[in-house]
């Protein structure tokens, strides 16, 4: 018979929240003094084995909480969390680290996961939205290939501005991690904390970190939406047929032409009756829809004294707002560490995703001359229907020049596809070693692997006139054929590090030292076939006239030292370096290894003497940092003078090789170089309840590298990538939140605001420019330039009078200003007209809950920055496409003379009115309210019952209100791009569970 | 540990290692003539699409039609992207002739690949030349440190090079090439395009002699079939000099779908009424034209070059309204057959080849030249009577003054070489482009259409390109163009 101990009492209670009474899952309890420990159950309950006698002070803690110590004479009690809004303790990721957010020294903005939480995100890039500093532009809406671009403090460099994505230590993209899986996000914003990544880092860093399991607990969420989506905006395109045809002829009249629809054509479809062949077609009805969208996620997680796991299955299934597009997401997430023992700690992460999206063949992505099935819709004409009468696709059979053939772009839709299969798993696992004298090795392994598979399936499709019947093949498409591409990538990460700390007396020290290789493996292969017999199948086996292939590889390497150097005296006075020693095959032998330092101090003013007092201040630092980043960001081979194979030609229909030097190269490129300086302060007060951050940076990117022109009469090659110049980005952020609770309502407002001035300082002498953009020393990078515009002509007279325009200029033309004065308007009249980067970007989040009910707002917006929209339907009849209504009212006539627009005519017929100028420029300014969500907690003691720990019903809606002044797409559009036809953004409404059991 | 970063790319060469071997010598000398596929020289539909820069034909929209409308600037587009290809071929070529001396060869073939090059150089220097009126020229590899801020040599300095190459080129040049090589550069081509040169240069004696050149070396004769010349079939026929090689799918053009389906090519009723009728009689004069049946008793090239209302085209008969832009379609450079029904051919998917240099084009440039240099002649009467013969038209009247033969050649030459992008050059050496590109012009049912302008103290040079200017101010614009 075993002896019972002596003492023994058992403690068995209740953690519950202080304001709703909610169970508190996970709350550790420990006896002080001992080393004793417990855990609170999913229902908040605990049962203690304490070992000790009654009274003793039991400490209990939580995530959030302020930690509670009582004494305690009896078991079963309840223990009250207060919680925590002091987020100072926070531990922020950094590179090859963490460090508490009281001590950083650097400019770093994090978003957490509940920040995250249920907003019916399908690519991580939108995580980033409302990160302050961080601007996030979704400019399209297809599934699985949603364009989201991030700036991290404004556009640095003239090519690649994408920061570097780091998860969990390893480059990887971000639109492939499940948002689910996000613990938290890092933005690395200054020198000083990017400086530790080298020659990738000049863009800013992004750090993600996934979720793993938690001691002594096995939980289980399971996290569901539904909802549906539509297009953010729909053109006002003129859908009746006569005042379509009318109107053309009206233009054609201004330009001088004979009318292209005779009154008999008008008479009879005026008089006609058949929908099918007198249709008013308005296509953007025809072509978008609502799109349902639903997303599963279930996470199994725990772990014991030694191991924790987290496991995490992801479904997404969206429908895209184009009609016949959809995309397919699986995730999976397993994460697994372990303390073998005292000295050694090892770990894994195998994440995998597999993306199935679909499309028309005529894809919206790559253009088919028309800009895809998207540049398709923007051509669609009122007097098009999609079926005739017996249900088969229709033709036209008005005839309209410039739009000889209707590619329907539904039958386009329908027929065939194109398909892309991704497949992409990252692969990490690490040792970490405790050594003797305070030093950690750890040694972390990663592989990133990338397989892709694209296939297209071009159809061939039959056309009914719906006025004769006669069928005839869609004219103008691909031939009918099969084109496969397989793309593969693979990236082996290998780093070590050794990490020291130790605190002597007042001095706490951090040492960081590491090594890092990184190789990069890029190859495709395609092949193409035609010979079907019909759409059915689409294998490239089952075609048999005209195969073709392709493929080809590359590599790419990374070599790289660095360390740090962390020091602080009493939390009170920190300092920091860092170094990086980069080497990369990007360039030529001699030119290859960099060095990028960053120093950074911060000074915490209310642990002085002279602010003890003040207790109302729970933080005051000071902040200042130096340091230098690097780009490397440039095709690779730039630095190689090639002869590039495929410049083939035929004799007598025999093909033979041919080569040709097509590009020049420069082979003294080196990276770029960013030095910034960052000073700034964190001010939080009343026990957090309002935080404030002051950020001001000088950033100054030189030896910029850009792919520079060459006169075509050299060759008419194109031109090498050179070092060439300086760009300047000043900014100040700032952001400021207050929270409170004034009873059972808490609240919480924030708010975010970046200024950013974007500055050419030197491009030694040169000007580039590109289509409507330029690049030259005193303006904005990529500044719009054109023609500045002083009104519409009234009549001969005025334009006697004025400079030379063009041979036939008329009344209700756009007036130039000649700049120059030299009595001609040309290329030399133009001047800076329009900033394509914006100055102000801000965002800020409302948020309340009472008792059981919360309430969260996201508002996005940006200010001052110009857009310049041109193409089919922005420009009228464009080359036999539609007009938007604005033209048919408010354009320029003897008798409107105050007309908005200039004189109706077509743009391709007419382009005098239609040159870059500042007429077409748009100011793209918007306020977006992003995402607002309401959400209804079950109460705990509900719950308890049926014994489950959280469940939580909320809905949500995305892009659902906007404000501004652009009328001719959506404003979160991609500024420089000239016409209209990105896939369409969407706005959701869903509603979802959370359940956690 | 920098070996770790040692990567070399393994999809092309570089400078140091590509010139080493013949084979590779060859491949180049192959990129220079994949130039001639550039959009600005013969690639897409820009050699047919000059018809519509002339009296011929009319496009109802885009770069050709604000030229035609004397509406055109230098922004517009075709002429950056003509000099553009111009100078891809001349820094090809100029690459290959630079190397070429590097590499161990049979010296008979370095000669030939020399000579090739040079033709080539010297086809693309034609529109620097002519078109442009004088451009850089540059003869060495391309190098952007030494040729950018490169200013505008003069026309004549351009025209001397021209002659120079073709000069040096001819001797070296072979007859004609086995069936794998056809379509590369001959000395033939060499000699007719030299006389191209010579005649727009108005340089009458030597235009003779160099055509007369070709004839007497007897390597060409007329194919029998003026249609069937541009059949696919016959492709590379007896009568072909040099033609740009097309080949479905590696390398085609638009031309059925532009000219058929697109109507992009929309001959005017000044062409269709230029064609005489069956005994060689303007229809003005006519006692066989019938106006009820315009299009009957013509001469058989009309039919051949220009699809008309009413008769059979790809099986079908021309319906109203078929070829909306003029109410004619170009039939010329299509691979349809009056008789057959066909599919249409997407853009991009077709493959004639396009002529550059044609025998009957030779014969028509010596009977210019000769009767320009010496007056009319038997030589002038039997080289325009090989080419009506050919069509089953009478002969001209043997009693011609020589003002009175210059008009016939001018009518034969529009009426045999009409739809080949050719007459544009023309009507601006023989100095009537502001007569016959000035006022109104209409489709068949006698409507207006459009307005041209042409205005000859500027229009008869394109202005230099607005981007070529902007990236090297050096360039000096033309007369009457802004920048």
């Amino acid at each position: 018979q075993q002896t019972k101990p002596l003492i023994n009492s058992t403690l068995s209670g209740k953690v519950q929240d202080a304001h709703t009474g909610e169970a508190v899952a996970g709350a550790t309890l420990t006896l002080e003094g001992t080393t004793h420990r417990a855990t609170s159950d999913g229902n908040g309950r605990f049962n203690f084995v304490t070992g000790q006698k009654f009274p003793y002070t039991l400490i209990a803690s939580y995530v959030g909480y302020k930690t509670v110590k009582l004494v305690v004479n009896s078991s079963d009690i309840v223990v009250q969390l207060e919680p925590d809004l002091n987020e100072l303790e926070d531990v922020v990721v950094v590179g090859y680290g963490t460090q508490k957010k009281s001590t950083l020294t650097g400019a770093v903005a994090t978003v957490d996961s509940k920040f995250l939480s249920n907003r019916p995100i399908t690519n991580s890039t939108q995580a980033l939205q409302g990160a302050n500093g961080v601007y996030v532009n979704q400019n399209k809406g297809r599934p699985g290939a949603e364009g989201n671009t991030i700036r991290i403090r404004g556009v640095g460099t003239l090519n690649n501005n994408n920061p570097l994505v780091l998860v969990d230590g390893i480059e990887y993209p971000l639109s492939e991690v499940n948002p689910n899986d996000i613990e938290s996000i890092s933005v690395l914003k200054d020198a000083a904390s990017a400086a530790i990544y080298g020659n990738r880092a000049a863009n800013g860093v992004i750090l993600v970190k996934t979720k793993t399991g938690q001691k002594g607990q096995f939980q289980v969420d399971y996290n569901i939406y539904v909802g549906s989506q539509r297009s953010t905006f729909k053109p006002d395109v003129v859908s009746n047929a006569i005042q379509y045809m009318e109107g053309k002829n009206r233009a054609l009249t201004n330009e001088g032409k004979p009318a292209e629809y005779g009154t008999e054509l008008l008479d009879e479809y005026r008089n006609g009756t058949d929908p099918f062949i007198y249709p008013n077609t308005n296509w953007f009805d025809v072509m978008y829809r609502n799109a349902p969208i639903q997303e599963h996620n279930l996470r199994l997680s725990g772990g014991g004294e030694k191991t924790t796991f987290s496991l995490s299955f992801g479904y997404l299934n969206q429908d895209g707002v184009l009609i016949a597009t959809d995309a397919k997401k699986y995730t999976l997430n397993s994460n697994v560490q372990s303390d073998l023992n005292s000295w050694l700690k090892i770990g894994a992460n195998l994440a995998g995703t597999f993306w199935n999206d679909r499309e028309s063949a005529y894809t919206a992505d790559e253009g088919n001359g028309e800009g895809g099935i998207m540049g398709l819709l923007y051509r669609g004409l009122p007097m098009q229907v999609p079926y005739a009468q017996d249900g088969s696709y229709a033709d036209q059979w008005v005839r309209v020049p410039g739009h000889n053939f209707f590619r329907n772009p539904l039958a386009l839709s329908y027929e065939g596809f194109r398909r892309n299969h991704r497949y992409r798993t990252l692969a990490n696992v690490f040792a970490e070693v405790k050594l003797p004298l305070n030093l950690t090795y750890k040694i972390t392994a990663a592989a990133n692997i990338f397989f892709g598979r694209e296939k297209y399936a071009y159809p061939q499709i039959s056309l009914t006139n719906p006025k004769t019947g006669v069928v005839t093949p869609m004219g103008n498409i691909p031939a009918r054929g099969v084109k496969q591409i397989a793309t593969e990538g693979v990236n082996l990460t290998n780093f070590h590090t050794l990490n020291f700390t130790r605190q002597f007396g007042d001095h706490s020290v951090n040492a960081l030292a590491g090594f890092s290789m990184e190789r990069f493996d890029d190859s495709d292969f395609d092949a193409y076939n035609q010979g079907y017999l019909g759409n059915e199948l689409n294998e490239l086996d089952a075609g048999s006239t005209a195969p073709a292939v392709g493929g080809t590889s590359s590599q790419s390497r990374l070599q790289s030292y660095f360390g740090r150097i962390n020091y602080s005296f009493r939390d009170k006075y920190i300092f920091e370096a860092n170094v990086r020693y980069d080497g990369s095959s990007r360039f030529a032998n001699g030119k290859r290894w960099g060095l990028f330092p960053s120093f950074s101090g911060a000074w915490r003013l209310n642990r002085e003497n002279f602010l003890a007092e003040a207790s109302w201040i729970d933080n005051l630092k000071l902040r200042a940092s130096w340091g230098q980043l690097g780009n490397q960001n440039i095709p690779l081979y730039s630095y190689v003078n090639a002869i590039s194979l495929g410049n083939n030609y035929s004799f007598n229909n025999n093909v033979v090789p041919g080569t040709a030097i097509i590009q020049l190269a420069d082979p003294s490129i080196s990276w770029e170089k960013t030095t910034m300086t960052n000073i700034g302060v964190d001010f939080d007060i009343l026990q957090g309840k309002l935080a404030f951050q002051l950020d001001l940076f000088d950033k100054t990117t030189s030896e910029i590298l850009r792919q520079v022109n060459v006169p075509a009469q050299v060759g008419n090659l194109t031109g090498p990538f050179r070092n060439i110049g300086k760009v300047s980005n000043k900014g100040i952020e700032v952001s400021l939140a207050y929270q409170d609770a004034i009873g059972d309502f808490r609240y919480r407002v924030g708010g975010n605001l970046a200024y950013l001035k974007n500055e050419v300082l030197d491009v030694k002498g040169n000007i580039y420019y590109d289509g409507v953009t330029i690049i030259r020393k005193g303006d904005p990078i990529s500044a719009f330039y054109g023609l500045q515009s002083a009104g519409i002509f009234q009549n001969e007279a005025e334009i006697e009078q004025h400079a030379f325009q063009a041979a036939n200029t008329r009344p209700g033309d756009i007036r130039y200003v000649d700049q120059n004065q030299d009595g001609i308007v040309d290329n030399n009249d133009r001047i800076v007209i329009g900033n394509s980067i914006p100055k102000y970007t801000y965002g800020f989040t409302l948020s309340g809950s009472y008792k059981n009910v919360d309430l969260d707002l996201f508002f996005q917006g940006v200010a001052d920055v110009d857009t310049y929209a041109n193409g089919n339907l922005a420009f009228p009849y464009r080359n036999g496409a539609g007009v938007t209504n604005e033209w048919l009212t408010d354009s320029w006539t003897p008798e409107n003379p105050g007309a908005r627009l200039p004189i109706l005519t077509t743009s391709s017929g007419y382009p005098q009115n239609f040159l870059t100028s500042d007429f077409w420029i748009k100011d793209a300014s918007y306020l977006r309210l992003k995402n607002i969500q309401l959400a209804y907690s079950l109460p705990g003691a509900w719950l308890e019952r049926l014994h489950i720990r959280r469940f939580k019903v909320f809905v949500n809606a995305q892009n659902y209100l906007t404000f501004t002044d652009f009328k001719l797409g959506d404003p979160e559009r991609n500024l420089t791009r000239a016409n209209m036809i990105d896939y369409p953004n969407y706005k959701s409404i869903t509603a979802g569970v959370n359940l956690t059991l | 540990c920098s070996s770790f970063l040692d990567v070399e790319p393994t999809d092309r060469y570089t400078d140091d290692n590509y010139w080493e071997t013949e084979e590779r010598v060859v491949a180049s000398l192959n990129g220079v003539y994949a130039s001639l596929l550039h959009n600005g020289l013969y690639g897409g539909t820009t050699p047919l699409y000059f018809e519509n820069l002339s009296p011929n034909a009319y496009r109802y929209q885009g770069d050709y039609n604000l030229v035609a409308q004397g509406q055109h600037n230098a922004n517009t587009a075709l002429f950056y992207t003509v000099w553009q290809g111009a100078y891809q071929g001349i820094g090809r070529a100029n690459n290959l002739l630079a190397n070429i001396g590097k590499v161990e060869m049979d010296e008979s073939r370095r000669k030939r690949y020399t000579a090739e090059a040079k033709f080539l150089r010297a086809v693309f220097y034609f529109p620097l030349w002519n078109l442009f009126g004088g451009a850089p020229l540059i003869l060495d590899a391309t190098n952007d440190a030494t040729q950018s801020n490169l200013p505008r040599n003069t026309a004549e300095e351009i025209y001397t090079q021209l002659l120079r190459d073709l000069n040096e080129a001819i001797p070296d040049l072979p007859a004609s090439y086995g069936a794998n090589e056809k379509g590369r550069a001959t000395s033939g081509a060499a000699l007719a395009f030299k006389a191209r040169i010579l005649l727009y240069a108005r340089q009458w004696e030597e235009a003779a002699k160099t055509a007369k050149e070709v004839i007497d070396a007897n390597n060409y004769q007329l194919f029998p079939d003026y249609r069937g010349l541009f059949y696919l079939e016959n492709e590379g026929n007896e009568e072909v000099i040099f033609d740009v090689q097309f080949k479905f799918p590696e390398f085609t053009h638009g031309f059925d779908i532009n000219l058929d389906q697109y109507n992009n090519i929309g001959p005017l009723p000044n062409l269709v009424n230029d064609y005489y009728d069956r005994e060689g009689k303007n229809i003005g004069q006519s006692n066989l034209y019938d106006p009820a049946k315009p299009y009957e008793n013509r001469d058989p090239r009309l039919q051949a070059t220009v699809i008309v209302k009413g008769s059979l085209f790809k099986g079908a008969v021309v319906t109203e309204g078929q070829y909306p832009r003029t109410g004619y379609g170009q039939k010329k450079y299509t691979v349809f057959k009056d008789d057959i029904p066909a599919a249409t051919i997407p853009d991009g998917q077709s493959e004639l080849n396009y002529i550059l240099l044609r025998y009957a084009d030779v014969l028509l440039m010596y009977a210019e030249a000769q009767n320009e240099a010496y007056g009319p002649d038997q030589s002038v009467y039997n080289a325009l009577q090989q080419i009506r013969s050919r069509i089953g038209m009478p002969g001209l009247s043997t009693s011609l003054s020589q003002d009175e033969l210059r008009r016939e050649i001018r009518h034969e030459r529009r009426i045999e070489l009409a739809g080949e992008g050719l007459y544009y050059y023309d009507i601006r050496r023989w100095g009537i482009a502001q007569e016959v590109l000035n006022g109104d012009i209409y489709n068949d049912k006698g409507q207006r259409i459009d307005t041209r302008r042409f205005d000859p103290q500027r229009d008869n040079l394109w202005p230099i390109p607005a981007i070529a200017i902007q990236e090297n101010p050096a360039l000096a614009q033309n007369p009457g163009y802004g920048n």
